[in-house]
């Protein structure tokens, strides 16, 4: 029998996923796709209400230096030349025009992710936790993360292709945006919760992106191959990590 | 797509747009092209209701991410995230393999 889904993901279902402006095999493959997802978007769910409870009730700060470090270090520049490479690239010139849009929607990303990497950069100025982002070089966990499945040309490169990428939009962004909704359910330091907020429409417009080119343009067999070995990669159980800044604590929990 | 059917105004709230372009992708990808870049300063996305067919037409409701940012502009009524009348499927684009 199948397990009800966490509140919090029947609510972000019911508002963002189900919803449909097209219908045909496009949406027909998404929704197929969802049900692969839902079993670790319930999991992050519930893992990011833990840590969170945890956190609050955890004296001192080192737990919001952990989550901005590790923050910075998943998106800010490394992920946007990770997006630059594994998205702006993935689509060759002669599709170029059909693609257009989506090459516009992507570029305004990597500001996003800049801008998320910044909001980290400012949780850890704004604590007094360092005085110049410079500092963040001499700290690794400021600039590594583990997470093969983020973005990374790890999990990219056998899939060039211009709509692998929608799977990690639309399965990885659906995991910030509930872990977010999590956090703020139960976290309520004003640092991490103007961090989280300051992203949340972002990532929602991500998650939105995979969901559109998953409707309107994985339609034929060839073009879902290539976005269907994406999600088998990322649903692979070391494939994703939680990162703390959403909730996940480093080397403890895969997918 | 259902037949056509008395066009409702709608418009987009600037306090709640995010201008992240989807609804314009969206719009542009079905040739409605309603959505539009307005020729002023601050070349923020609007709708113009000449083209837009809501009702009959909901598809950039599906992939606005920003709520309240689009709404009916007499009632005032909230369509983001779209509530379960405007979603049927009698107003879903087809898309079928080319």
């Amino acid at each position: 029998m199948k397990r009800p889904n966490h509140p919090l993901v029947q609510e972000f279902l019911d508002a963002w996923v189900y919803p449909v402006g097209f219908s045909g095999p496009g949406v027909e493959f998404r929704l197929r796709m969802t049900e692969r997802c839902l079993p670790v978007w319930n999991g992050a769910t519930a893992r990011a209400l833990k840590t969170g409870e945890a956190d609050q009730r955890t004296p001192g700060d080192q737990w919001k230096i952990e989550r901005a470090l590790a923050g910075y270090a998943l998106e800010g520049p490394q992920m946007s030349i990770k997006q630059m490479a594994t998205q702006l690239l993935s689509i060759p010139l002669l599709m170029q025009e059909r693609y257009i849009d989506l090459q516009r929607i992507r570029a305004r990303q990597i500001w996003d992710e800049m801008k998320h990497g910044q909001l980290n950069a400012d949780v850890l100025l704004r604590g007094g936790w360092i005085t110049r982002e410079e500092e963040l070089m001499d700290d690794v966990r400021a600039n590594a993360q583990d997470n093969l499945a983020y973005f990374g040309l790890t999990s990219m490169f056998a899939h060039i292709h211009p709509l692998a990428r929608a799977a990690q939009n639309y399965f990885v962004e659906a995991i910030a945006c509930l872990s977010i909704a999590a956090t703020l359910q139960v976290v309520h330091d004003p640092l991490i919760r103007h961090q989280t907020r300051s992203q949340q429409l972002e990532e929602r417009m991500h998650f939105m992106e995979g969901k559109y080119q998953l409707d309107a343009y994985a339609l034929t067999p060839e073009e879902q191959a290539p976005v269907e070995e994406a999600f088998d990669f990322l649903l692979k159980p070391w494939a994703t990590r939680m990162n703390a800044a959403f909730g996940g604590r480093a080397r403890e929990m895969g997918g | 797509m259902a037949a056509p059917r008395t066009v409702i105004p709608i418009r987009i709230d600037h306090g709640a747009c995010t201008e992240c372009r989807m609804c314009y992708v969206v719009c542009r990808e079905i040739d409605v092209n309603a959505v539009v870049v307005a020729p002023d300063p601050l070349h923020r996305f609007e709708i113009e209701m000449v083209r837009c067919l809501y009702p009959g037409c909901t598809a950039c409701l599906m992939y606005c991410p920003a709520p309240g940012s689009i709404v009916e502009t007499e009632s005032g009524r909230s369509l983001v995230p779209p509530p379960p009348d405007v979603w049927t499927e009698d107003r879903r684009w087809a898309r079928g393999i080319p």
